[in-house]
């Protein structure tokens, strides 16, 4: 709370211009529902001969409902609300609760506190940090969660400004890391093609 | 022996009855099992009720409610609490809605996905539906889904095992937040518990509701939450609770108000210290006897005999009564035993018909009525005089008042035709009035409250939880057959669902299909070969990396050479409880079960399945016809008791006309009672019966003592004092009951506190002897 406070009264008292820590990002990236935002994810599994890569929006039609919609290269739709994920495919739709998917919760608690910038929230689900500038930074996110932290090291959020553009998660075991471009960064992963390219823009070292 | 010697002795019968008691209510085994009092099952709805089921699959089934706190705490809590019920020996199953995770499954069953899924059945596994699956399966990595689906990929590409497991989910799920279920309103988290002990163990279902209990306080923590829990063993622990409570309470004003009257009827604070001893006797003899000639004790044994011995206590009463300066008090008691004898003797041949019955609960009644009676008579000869004061505090004979109403009493006409028409109308009262004469439905004598009804109706509503009271039932010689029998059913099932007959189905084909559907699918997997041909092909184009699938084709041929899995090789799986509890087996036969959800015609439903060889059963009915079965035999047995009591009476009095004038009131009191009941719209039941029964042994000692006063004056007086007390006890004692919120202690209250009034009112007018001028 006093941290809250400490970061309202933070303009008024002129901190050093590029200085960056997790309440002014998270003040920033505060988008009142419904929102929505394009994305292109990375999907790395140890089954496929290459990442898969799907494209769409994320919307937040309300406060407690995050929906991904997969446009290309077919089209899906998962819906997070109450605890629950429903996947509809071709008319099919599968519904599994998000507790026996640790890094989906992990998902839409991050993404619920980020978007209503509720800094309290997040801290209680992960250990939060900052590094870099306003102009580039990225947010720190160690799950608190045993069960999330079994499957996830650790959340990196890439950003310019207020706009949130890459989320990466480090999964705990040797596995790939699984990358979901945003806002500006989706727009402009559209020209781009290979794996490594997309990595560099996420973390937003690719020249423009 | 000393006055002080007689009290110490009093006190020490006391302090052993006291100690035996205490030690019998120990190692004594007392069984709730109701089975054991019924008579045994003639109909296949009586044999599955008594022998197999209790009440119906949904009898074991309590259902539970949490709410107070948001969606997200309670579905934590729900989960908590179906983990603690699932460790606790007290319950079989427990179901919130969270998906059994496939570590639930034991590895060396996995491969039996490919024989008891259906997916193949319709269209055999081929190449092209194998490419089309491997496409979607891409698609599900690139979904949120892909943590949960990519480990069961590799030997799972077609994903039977989340078929099955949704398949054996229930059919009309709640909906579920959180990982839990919840009802409409996302308000209140459910979960379904079904019980190890059957419904009709209250015992067992009072450990349930327990652990219940115990495990919602653990999951509870500091927060607000609150549990409902309904079902019948709730139910039925709720009212055991209250009926005891109320029972413990009328019991202790009961207690006191007789100390206060026997105190006062023999202004002596010994009065009624003795007057408990041969009751207490009578008591604990009763259950020795049963405890010694049966394996276990019946709880309703219990009840029912306290009831009847309840004419016990009129035994001291009468020797109190006797008591005046100048005689002993073995000398009283010389004198009361014939009559008492009479009674005693004629009683318990009477209830020698009981051991005729062929009804375990109802020997055990008579083995512990007759030894209580005896025990009692004993005493009430031997034992208590030994321990009386020679001089009484008073004398009967030397009231002022007494003399009095006897002086009044002298005065009354001896009616006979005024008698003969009560009886008349008694008897028309008991003909024509409305309603039905008898209440089968035993569940009445045990309401559930509204609330606690309602509450009930949601929540099954809510959950799809099975009918109570219908359920079909396939006969068939072994578990195979049985199986067939519910595989072939199942289109029939579909169809009633379809047509809005029923809301849903659980059947145990639904989770172990018939060996002979298992080796049908198995016939139809490919062999490795032709299995290898068809993954290349499908993975040709594929972004699968080639070797992935080693897993799959291990698992297809682990399955093709599977023996057919049988009920027993589910032991220790989720999946046991489920078809254990819908396909009985025993050793000359298998029985499957079909529970219904949301039964809307059963007419339809009974027709639907009696031409596909099952049965409709119906529970309530088949016990309402078990009770209506037991009382008929309890009638022919208290007919029966009714002539050798008669004999008995007779051989006693060696007259006809000493025997009808005996026998007359206690015949007409019965009489004015059942009119009673039924004038006022009463049902009667096994309760009212029992009672009934109690009244007439009353009814009997009242005209015994009557007709057996004696000639002189004073006795006559003391025997009409011996009377008034006896029955004012009595009646003292049972209207307290009557006054119950309870129906059974209402049924038994009111029956006997009416028949004390009529019997001591009949047997005034026709059994006292003659009055003798002082």
């Amino acid at each position: 709370m006093l941290l809250a406070t400490a970061s309202a009264l933070a303009p008024a008292l002129a901190a050093p211009e590029d200085a960056v820590d997790p309440d002014w990002i998270l003040s920033r990236l505060a988008r009142p529902a419904p929102s929505q935002t394009p994305f292109v994810e990375l999907r790395n599994s140890r089954l496929l001969k290459e990442p898969l890569r799907v494209s769409g929006t994320y919307r937040r039609p309300d406060a407690a409902t995050l929906v991904r919609e997969v446009a290309s290269p077919y089209a899906e739709t998962t819906t997070l609300h109450a605890g629950e994920a429903v996947i509809e495919r071709d008319g099919k739709s599968r519904r599994f609760s998000l507790s026996r998917v640790p890094e989906l919760a992990g998902l839409q608690a991050s993404f619920g506190a980020l978007l209503s910038g509720d800094g309290d929230r997040l801290r209680r689900h992960y250990a939060v940090s900052s590094e870099g500038s306003r102009g580039h930074w990225r947010l720190l996110l160690e799950p608190r969660d045993a069960a999330l932290a079994a499957r996830v090291q650790r959340i990196v959020l890439h950003g310019r400004g207020s706009e949130l553009r890459c989320i990466e998660s480090i999964p705990a075991d040797d596995g790939a890391v699984q990358r979901t471009l945003l806002a500006g960064a989706a727009r402009d992963a559209a020209s781009v093609g290979t794996a490594e390219a997309l990595a560099a823009l996420c973390s937003g070292d690719a020249r423009e | 022996m000393s006055a002080r010697k007689r009290l110490a002795f009093a006190i020490l019968w006391l302090a052993l009855l006291l100690l035996a008691g205490a030690w019998l209510g120990r190692t004594l085994q007392l069984s709730g099992d109701l089975r054991k009092f019924m008579p045994d099952p003639r109909t296949p709805a009586q044999r599955l009720l008594i022998d197999e089921l209790g009440e119906g699959p949904g009898s074991r089934l309590l259902l539970v409610a949490l709410s107070g706190e948001p969606p997200a705490v309670l579905a934590q809590q729900s989960q908590a609490l179906r983990e603690r019920l699932s460790a606790s020996p007290a319950f079989e199953l427990v179901a919130n809605g969270g998906e059994t995770g496939l570590e639930a499954v034991p590895e060396r069953l996995r491969p039996y996905r490919y024989l008891l899924t259906s997916s193949f059945d319709a269209h055999p596994l081929d190449a092209a539906r194998l490419q089309a699956q491997l496409a979607e399966r891409v698609q599900d990595l690139g979904s949120p889904a892909a943590p949960l689906l990519e480990p069961l990929v590799p030997a799972d590409p077609t994903l039977e095992t989340l078929k099955l497991a949704e398949a054996w989910q229930p059919a009309t799920a709640p909906q579920r937040l959180y990982g839990a279920w919840f009802d409409r309103a996302g308000r209140r988290a459910l979960l379904l518990a079904q019980t190890h002990a059957p419904g009709f163990d209250p015992d067992g279902q009072q450990r349930a509701m327990d652990a219940l209990q115990a495990a919602f306080e653990a999951v509870r923590g500091d927060t607000g939450t609150v549990m409902q829990a309904t079902g019948p063993g709730a139910f039925s622990v709720e009212i055991g609770n209250r009926t005891r409570e109320e029972a413990g309470w009328i019991g202790s004003v009961d207690t006191i108000a007789l100390v206060l009257l026997l105190w006062f009827a023999y202004r002596s604070w010994k009065a009624p210290l003795l007057g408990v001893l041969p009751l207490a006797s009578a008591g604990l003899a009763g259950l020795v006897a049963v405890a010694l000639l049966f394996d276990g004790v019946h709880g309703i044994t219990i009840a029912f005999g306290f009831t009847l011995i309840g004419v016990v206590q009129d035994y001291p009463i009468h020797l109190f009564s006797q008591q005046r300066a100048g005689m002993s008090p073995f000398d009283g008691a010389r004198r009361i035993w014939p009559t008492l004898a009479t009674g005693v003797a004629s009683t318990c041949i009477a209830y020698l018909t009981f051991l005729a019955s062929g009804v375990d609960g109802l020997q055990q009644l008579a083995v512990f009525t007759i030894s209580a009676l005896a025990m009692a008579a004993i005493a009430t000869r031997w034992l208590l005089p030994a321990l009386m004061d020679p001089v009484p505090a008073r004398d009967a004979a030397n009231s002022h008042a007494l003399a009095a109403l006897w002086h009044r009493i002298s005065k009354l006409p001896r009616p006979r035709i005024a008698l003969g028409m009560l009886a008349l109308a008694a008897a028309a009262v008991v003909a024509f009035a409305p309603g039905p004469f008898w209440e089968n439905d035993l569940a009445k004598l045990t309401p559930v409250p509204p609330d606690a009804l309602r509450l009930d109706a949601q929540l099954r509503e809510e959950l799809g939880a099975p009918d109570v009271r219908y359920v079909i039932a396939l006969e068939a010689g072994d578990a195979e057959a049985a199986l067939r029998g519910a595989e072939r059913l199942r289109p029939v099932l579909d169809a009633l669902v379809a047509s809005g007959a029923i809301a849903g189905y659980d059947s145990p084909a639904r989770y172990l299909p018939s060996a002979a559907v298992q080796q049908a699918r198995q016939a139809r997997l490919p062999d490795p070969a032709a299995l290898r041909g068809m993954l290349d092909a499908a993975l040709a184009d594929s972004p699968f990396r080639p070797s992935v699938f080693e897993p799959f084709l291990a698992d297809v041929e682990a399955a093709r050479q599977a023996s057919p899995l049988r009920p027993a090789d589910l032991a220790g799986t989720p999946l046991a409880p489920r078809v254990d509890g819908l396909l009985l087996q025993r050793d000359d036969g298998a029985t499957a079960l079909v529970a219904l959800q949301g039964l809307a015609e059963p007419q339809a439903v009974a027709t639907t399945a009696r031409a596909a060889g099952a049965q409709l059963l119906d529970l309530k009915q088949a016990s309402e016809s078990l009770v209506a079965d037991y009382r008929g035999r309890v009638l022919w047995a208290l007919g029966a008791a009714a002539i050798l009591l008669a004999l008995a009476v007779l051989l006693a009095l060696r007259s006809w006309r000493r025997t009808a004038r005996v026998l007359a009131p206690m015949l007409l009191a019965t009489l004015v009672i059942l009119a009673v009941l039924r004038g006022c719209g009463v049902e009667l039941n096994l309760f009212h019966l029992v009672a009934l029964v109690l009244a007439a042994g009353l009814g009997l000692d009242y005209a015994l003592f009557f007709e057996h006063a004696g000639d002189a004056r004073d006795d006559q007086l003391r025997t009409l004092h011996a009377i008034i007390v006896c029955s004012i006890t009595t009646l003292l004692v049972f209207a307290l009951l009557a006054l119950s919120s309870i129906p059974v202690l209402r049924a038994i209250g009111s029956t006997v506190a009416i028949g004390v009034a009529a019997n001591f009112v009949l047997a005034l007018l026709v059994a006292r002897q003659p009055a003798v001028r002082a």
